[in-house]
């Protein structure tokens, strides 16, 4: 059970800089390393020992990886570069009007 | 109080280390694989889709309307970005690096484009596809703009052209999507046109065409992004 280790150690570690840390983009940063984990396990979690999902000529072998998840990750990842992108480009605008980047502090200028 | 506040927060973190721990070893190590897709995938693929990569098969034959739904994700992605950071002023970045850096990408940078297009267009027969060669497309844009300045990546490659290899990628996407119902099938049902036999380079029916329009979307919609973050970050360093 290595890979439930491996899984549960990275996403405490993101979740640790969500919670604690006070910069937007280490924020970012840490949603980013949760991601990363999930995308792990569902791999690993799906591993049978086999070959990679593509075939060299016209036989099958028996023993491959399932394709699915592998095609269901790829797609995590591209929403995951792209959601990421724009939550970063929302910490510029944000920046650009309080100057900061520490939550705590913005907060209290919406307040006032 | 902010220490004890943070000692609070190490507890409840460990308290959901534990659970997480605990429930996810009760799952079982092999999922039983008696009646799943995966079966049907690994027998039936090559005949038909005609794609020797599985992963490709999947995404671009039997799931295309959810790549469909994932590139229009990265649209509004983009839309967004550029809705926040306008890119009406010209980019100052860098100015360029020095004469070395310069000529040795000089002599790269065509390589590199070759390398994203091999991938793109054997994305059925290799590892690799779409969105793969299309972010190795995109780092053309972001070497442009490091390493000859800003203002030959304007010039080269202009906003203009980035939009309109996005939206024609998009639109070659949606028009196989439609010839399908054309040629009397389903939405982006699989085009048995244009087919030379499994593992040339021209098979698989319309997936390598749906490759090359995500690919190029890909690529335009990374350097957009680019463009665009680039732009205010650095024009505030000049002004202060």
């Amino acid at each position: 059970m290595i890979n439930n280790l491996v899984f549960v150690i990275l996403f405490l570690l993101g979740f640790y800089a969500i919670l604690v840390k006070k910069n937007l983009i280490k924020m970012v940063i840490g949603l980013n390393i949760m991601e990363g984990a999930i995308f792990y396990w569902f791999i690993s979690i799906t591993d049978r020992g086999g070959m990679i999902p593509i075939i060299n000529g016209t036989q099958v072998t028996s023993q491959m990886n399932d394709p699915v998840p592998q095609a269901l990750i790829l797609t995590g990842i591209v929403i995951g570069a792209s959601t990421s992108a724009f939550l970063l480009t929302l910490i510029i605008e944000l920046n650009k009007f309080t100057n900061s980047t520490n939550p705590d502090q913005i907060g209290g200028m919406i307040e006032d | 109080m902010s220490k004890a506040k943070n000692i609070f927060k190490i507890i409840i973190l460990s308290l959901l280390g534990i659970t997480l721990l605990v429930h996810f070893n009760k799952l079982p190590l092999q999922f039983e694989y008696a009646n799943s897709i995966y079966h049907h995938i690994t027998n039936n693929a090559v005949k038909e889709t005609g794609s020797l990569n599985f992963v490709t098969a999947i995404l671009y034959d039997y799931r295309a309307y959810d790549s469909l739904g994932e590139s229009t994700i990265i649209f509004g992605a983009v839309s967004g970005i550029v809705l926040l950071l306008s890119r009406k002023t010209l980019p100052v970045s860098s100015h360029g690096l020095s004469f070395i850096v310069k000529r040795t990408f000089g002599m790269l940078t065509p390589f590199i484009f070759l390398f994203g297009i091999y991938i793109i267009s054997h994305g059925h027969l290799s590892p690799g596809g779409g969105f793969q060669g299309g972010v190795i497309l995109g780092s053309i844009s972001i070497i442009f703009s490091i390493v000859y300045g800003s203002e030959f990546d304007y010039k080269r490659y202009s906003p203009t052209t980035k939009t309109l290899l996005e939206t024609s990628g998009a639109l070659l996407f949606i028009g196989l999507g439609l010839l399908g119902i054309v040629m009397g099938g389903n939405f982006l049902v699989n085009l048995k046109i244009l087919n030379s036999g499994v593992g040339s380079l021209i098979s698989a029916g319309s997936i390598p065409f749906i490759n090359i329009g995500i690919g190029f979307k890909i690529g335009a919609g990374l350097a957009i992004i680019f463009y665009s973050m680039i732009q205010k970050t650095f024009k505030e360093e000049v002004n202060l």
